[in-house]
């Protein structure tokens, strides 16, 4: 009779997880960032459930309200205040988190794609082009990243698409550097030549089999890209570049607060920057843990 | 040495002509650019002639052309906003930018050498976790933003700090000037301070934590065991064994980080009023004044990669074990 | 390593000493912050307030148009128009002379006219663009030595005030330059004498010997500070004497710091939100809306204009009852009050009831940024208030000088669309010329009522200023009812001014710092 005893199926996956989970438990610091972003994510999908007022709706004559501003009846209007135009900052953040993300993963979904696929297509075939994909990444390299932003920017307007197109555009190389490497080094594993003679087409050992097993790099990256793309945004917004004027995000609300500092409007800059600022420290928490988790020796990953 | 630079040498062309194929075609898509160069109150017949002088009549496929000859010529054609020679404008601003880039650099490397080296001789105490946390707070501030905190906080607060602008230090020696360009270096290098500090915090976090953990690495190896237990005072095993090797993961990402430099470099400029490359270059996007635009991004390209051939250089004379 | 912080110290303990002279201007210097650089020091290539403004101190004009309208000679000293109102002769005061040293009479002020328009050169700008075709600009002559005639195709109430736009130089310095070298190395005719361009960074200038209008300050520098909050930082420090276009949010900070001051004024520049007319727009049932003047009545009551002026630019106002500016506008007309029953009423009267979303038409209003003080917000605030009385608004607010400006002079902004035009208040008729003819360049809404165009008929041929104030009268109660602007303000215009300077500001955005001095 075969034994029902769960408590000995430690199948690899199994094992896997507990010793990820131990792992996370252990870092502090990790374990309080994938915290964080567990709250901002559950924010971002149900921002019109939790959100006080419209986001959008701006009312001049309440303008730069300070936090717990109170309405005519003495109940708290704005929990942290209002903004230039008069709309709760507080719905804009909560909006914001959805942008922020959004344009955080979207991007580096894009980047990635582009550069995984760029990346390992070179590594496996080599030759012309691996010759055509470095050469796209060198040119890439040398047109540094704001000044590609600012060009597509300012010719093709506006918008979030555009935003999260060019953003994710700017980083496909160094996911395909290190796929493209990572691919190379695979390539002349027994596993592969094994799959190779077994008629496995080109198509599916790329990505049915060397694909998942560097993985592991490319998502360290992943994290860390996050983080620079929320930041990127930022600097676009801080040039007029980002978003149209009504989409709240995070970025934008800090430019926006600019012309507030001096008058000590204090909560205007405060909120989104510490948001910026938590969780962009969580993604690079996170990223630092994930690579000292998944292959101590890959320190030159960043 | 030479060998190689010349093996490199047609890969640069390339990136090159990429790089002004990919800003002509951008430029191009958005439309006609005509409307720019004219008063508020212009008529539609002097619309049609500034667009037949401008030459955005003519088919784009002429018109990138023509700019390939001129290019080997050196010639970037005039900045239309200007109305002056794109070269003349570039090299007004490129000083300024080299020194800020440069001083940015400096203060990335040579900052982030006694942050990690210190870090990681204090690995577990908190000398080590104060530093990280810096570190790791300078890689997640938005790099505006530190600048306008630096100067609330910072430079209005203490009377001897520019707050903005600028006063040439290359430019003058450029010109010739040698003496005008000395005197004005201590009163540069004041007016540098925070605006390249605000550039290279990030950088320099993230190189400080390399440095750390390059050099942990290093320390653990045998040779440094080895020269601990010849008796070596821990002063000299650091600096005479262990800096060398733990440098070099930092001299690889010098040159990534100098394009990526670049992009804080344009928004430090705009907040510092420091009137440089990164700062003509964005005014020359909003106002479509394609030579312009064409001829700083030519120039920052070639800036680049000389900067990431010189590194490559460096790194392979440091290391013996590269071939070339 | 210790060698290291050794040297470094050495080197901060030199550093230290020689920086001490940063701070406040020294006395015979005035320093003002501008928020942009200028293009070029040509002077028949100025495209800006701010250009102009700059240039204005480096060269001449025949005269000085003072902001009530009156003339203050300036290089001429008299003037004489000729029985058919074509010509006017110049007579230029004795003794001028160029920065260089040349003697500049009117061969050289006909030299600088003629100038403008030579093709060889193609200038694009203020004179060649504006100036010379609403003169329809024949030729110049110099008829003696001190004498100079303008010659015109047609009389021209304003011509006075256009002419004395154009900047004057002499003739044998710039025959010699190239239109590269103008651009960088200006010889001028006026109070202060340039002397050096750092692009990006600054524009200096010094006091010219012998000019023929006296300034205060030796010299004057004009320092390029684009991000706004690093102008009022310097402003407070001490730093800069005078910066233009301070935020309306830092107004009351700087008026807190105990080094400046905010000195408002309300500006010359017509605000306002622009009805397309043109027949490409009716085919979208908003744009069809707003081409019946009881629709633009009513949209009139929805904005809350005087709560826009006092929340959004510091600043209260009263509304604008037309084109031209208060001084000079329609004496009677009171300005459309903010109602919005009274809006809501008159769509209802109009045929664009609400429907069951609440909504009556839909609608795009287009806007640039950046251009002029908060006009983000300002066009956000007046999409709010359409949206409140049923007009779904859709605000499209794009980037302004490379998508807005193209579209606006292609008059294909719509079907609504912020724009600001500047005023000047010493002639109802300049105010009014954005509209002189249906094909006008200013005329943005493509705006063809016969009602309004007529006039113009009458005021040409006529010379007797009441009947020329009578049809100006009914022409801006004919815009008071059906014109196709929305109502807004005129511009407020905030300088922040420090404590060591007094400096008297202007309503129309022109800076004059010939007459300002130290405080004490």
């Amino acid at each position: 009779m075969q034994s029902l005893d769960f408590k000995n199926q430690d199948s690899g996956y199994f094992k896997k997880f507990k010793s990820f989970f131990l792992s996370l438990i252990k870092n502090k610091w990790a374990l309080g960032s994938l915290i964080w972003l567990l709250i901002i994510i559950n924010v971002a999908i149900f921002a019109s459930q939790i959100v006080p007022h419209d986001p959008n709706r701006n009312n001049i004559m309440e303008r730069v309200a300070p936090p717990l501003a109170t309405d005519k009846d003495g109940n708290i209007k704005y929990i942290i205040g209002s903004d230039a135009l008069g709309r709760d900052a507080l719905s804009r953040l909560i909006y914001g988190t959805q942008v922020s993300l959004v344009v955080g993963f979207a991007a580096v979904f894009i980047g990635g794609f582009i550069g995984i696929l760029f990346g390992i297509y070179a590594g496996y075939y080599g030759k012309w082009i691996d010759d055509i994909v470095m050469r796209l990444a060198d040119i890439q390299l040398a047109f540094p990243f704001i000044l590609l932003a600012i060009l597509f920017l300012v010719v093709l307007g506006e918008g979030l698409i555009n935003l999260i197109l060019v953003l994710g555009i700017g980083q496909w190389v160094t996911y395909a550097r290190i796929a493209r490497a990572q691919t190379i080094a695979q390539k002349e594993k027994e596993y592969i030549e094994a799959a190779k003679a077994l008629g496995v087409s080109d198509f599916s050992i790329m990505f049915g089999s060397i694909l998942p097993n560097i993985f592991a790099p490319l998502i360290v990256i992943a994290s860390f890209n996050i983080a620079s793309v929320i930041l990127a945004e930022a600097a676009l917004s801080f040039l007029g570049l980002g978003v149209p004027p009504q989409v709240p995000t995070w970025g934008a609300m800090l430019a926006e607060s600019r012309d507030h500092i001096f008058a000590r409007r204090w909560w205007l800059p405060f909120f989104p920057g510490m948001a910026i600022l938590l969780t962009v420290l969580a993604f690079n928490i996170i990223g630092d843990w994930l690579r000292d988790y998944l292959d101590p020796r890959l320190k030159e990953v960043e | 040495m030479l060998v190689y630079i010349l093996r490199r040498l047609p890969q640069t062309i390339l990136v090159i002509l990429g790089v002004t194929l990919i800003t002509f075609i951008a430029l191009q898509i958005g439309g006609d650019p005509t409307y720019l160069f004219v008063s508020e109150r212009a008529s539609p017949e002097e619309i049609i002639a500034t667009r037949i002088k401008l030459g955005f009549d003519k088919p784009l496929y002429v018109q990138y052309l023509t700019y390939l000859k001129n290019l080997l010529l050196f010639d970037f054609g005039d900045s239309l906003y200007f109305r002056q020679p794109a070269m003349k404008v570039i090299f007004e601003t490129l000083p300024a930018t080299i020194e800020l880039t440069i001083f940015s650099m400096l203060i990335a490397v040579f900052g982030s050498i006694p942050f990690g080296v210190y870090a990681a001789i204090n690995r577990g105490k908190w000398l080590d976790g104060t530093l990280m946390a810096i570190a790791m707070l300078g890689q997640s501030v938005p790099n505006f933003w530190l600048g306008i905190m630096c100067i609330l906080y910072i430079s209005l607060n203490i009377s001897w700090l520019p707050i903005s602008g600028h006063v040439p230090f290359l430019m003058p020696i450029f010109q010739g000037d040698f003496m005008q360009g000395i005197k004005n270096f201590p009163t540069t290098v004041t007016y540098l301070l925070l605006p390249s500090f605000a550039v290279a915090f990030y950088s320099l976090s993230r190189n400080a934590r390399l440095v750390r953990s390059s050099m942990l690495e290093v320390l653990s190896q045998d040779y440094v065991r080895t020269a601990r237990a010849k008796g070596l005072t821990e002063y000299t095993v650091i600096m005479r064994h262990a800096m060398r090797n733990a440098w070099l993961p930092v001299v690889t990402i010098i040159g990534l980080e100098f394009g990526f430099m670049i992009s804080g470099v344009v928004v430090v400029e705009v907040v510092f009023a420091w009137p440089g490359l990164g700062r003509t270059v964005f005014d020359a996007i909003a106002h479509r004044d394609i030579p312009l635009v064409q001829a700083s991004v030519v120039v920052i390209a070639l800036f680049v990669i000389i900067i990431n051939l010189i590194t490559d250089l460096i790194y392979a004379k440091l290391d013996p074990r590269i071939k070339l | 390593m210790k060698k290291l912080i050794t040297g470094v110290a050495i080197v901060f303990g030199l550093i230290l000493p020689s920086t001490y002279t940063l701070a406040a201007p020294p006395d015979d210097t005035f320093v003002v912050g501008l928020p942009t650089d200028t293009k070029g020091l040509e002077p028949a290539q100025i495209s800006s307030r701010h250009t102009a403004n700059i240039m204005k101190h480096m060269f001449g004009t025949l005269f000085f148009i003072s902001e009530k309208g009156t003339l203050d000679p300036n290089l001429a000293e008299s003037y004489s128009v000729s029985d058919d109102a074509k010509e006017y002769t110049f007579k230029l005061k004795e003794g001028l002379t160029c920065h260089d040293g040349e003697p500049l009479t009117a061969e050289d002020v006909a030299y600088t006219f003629n100038r403008v328009v030579d093709p060889d050169l193609a200038f694009v700008g203020n004179s060649a663009g504006f100036v010379f075709p609403s003169i329809d600009f024949q030729e110049a002559r110099a008829d003696s030595e001190l004498e100079v005639t303008i010659v015109m195709g047609a009389p021209n109430h304003v011509a006075l005030g256009l002419i004395s736009e154009v900047y004057v130089h002499c003739k044998d310095s710039y025959e010699k330059m190239s239109k590269e070298e103008a651009a960088e190395n200006p010889i001028g005719s006026g109070a202060y004498e340039f002397v050096k361009w750092d692009k990006g960074n600054q524009i200096v200038m010094k006091k010219a010997k012998g000019s023929a209008v006296s300034a205060n300050f030796e010299n004057l520098i004009w320092r390029v500070i684009p991000e706004a909050s690093t102008r009022t930082a310097e402003l407070i420090a001490g730093n800069v004497d005078m910066i233009t276009n301070a935020s309306p949010d830092q107004v009351d900070a700087i008026d807190a710091s105990n080094s400046a001051k905010v000195q408002k004024v309300s500006g010359t520049r017509r605000m306002y939100v622009g009805f397309h007319q043109g027949e490409e727009y009716a085919v979208t049932e908003g744009g069809a809306a707003i081409q019946k003047a009881e629709v633009r009545r009513a949209i009139q009551y929805a904005v809350d204009v005087e709560a826009i002026c006092a929340n959004l630019l510091n600043a209260p106002c009263e509304r604008a009852t037309g084109l031209v500016n208060p001084n000079n506008a329609h004496p009677t007309l009171k300005p459309y009050p903010y109602n919005p029953e009274i809006a809501e009423y008159l769509l209802d009267q109009a045929g664009y009831p609400r429907d069951g979303n609440g909504v009556r038409f839909e609608i795009t209003l287009e806007a640039g940024q950046g251009r002029y003080l908060n006009d983000k917000n300002v066009v956000l605030a007046i999409c709010q208030y359409l949206d409140d009385i049923g007009i779904k608004t859709t605000c499209d607010i794009m980037d302004w000088s490379s998508v807005y400006v193209p579209k606006i002079r292609k008059k294909e902004a719509g079907p609504m669309f912020f724009l600001g035009s500047g005023g000047g208040t010493w002639n109802p008729l300049y105010d009014m010329s954005d509209l002189a003819t249906v094909e006008s360049g200013p005329n943005y809404t493509k705006w063809t009522n016969e009602e309004w165009f007529k006039g113009w008929k009458v005021i040409n041929n006529s010379m007797d200023p009441y009947v020329i104030r009578r049809e100006i009268d009914r022409m801006l109660e004919v815009f008071y009812n059906e014109g196709p602007w929305l109502l807004l303000y005129f511009q407020p215009d905030f300088y922040g001014v420090s404590n060591r300077v007094k400096w008297q500001e202007r309503r129309d955005e022109e800076v004059d710092i010939f007459d300002a001095s130290l405080a004490n």
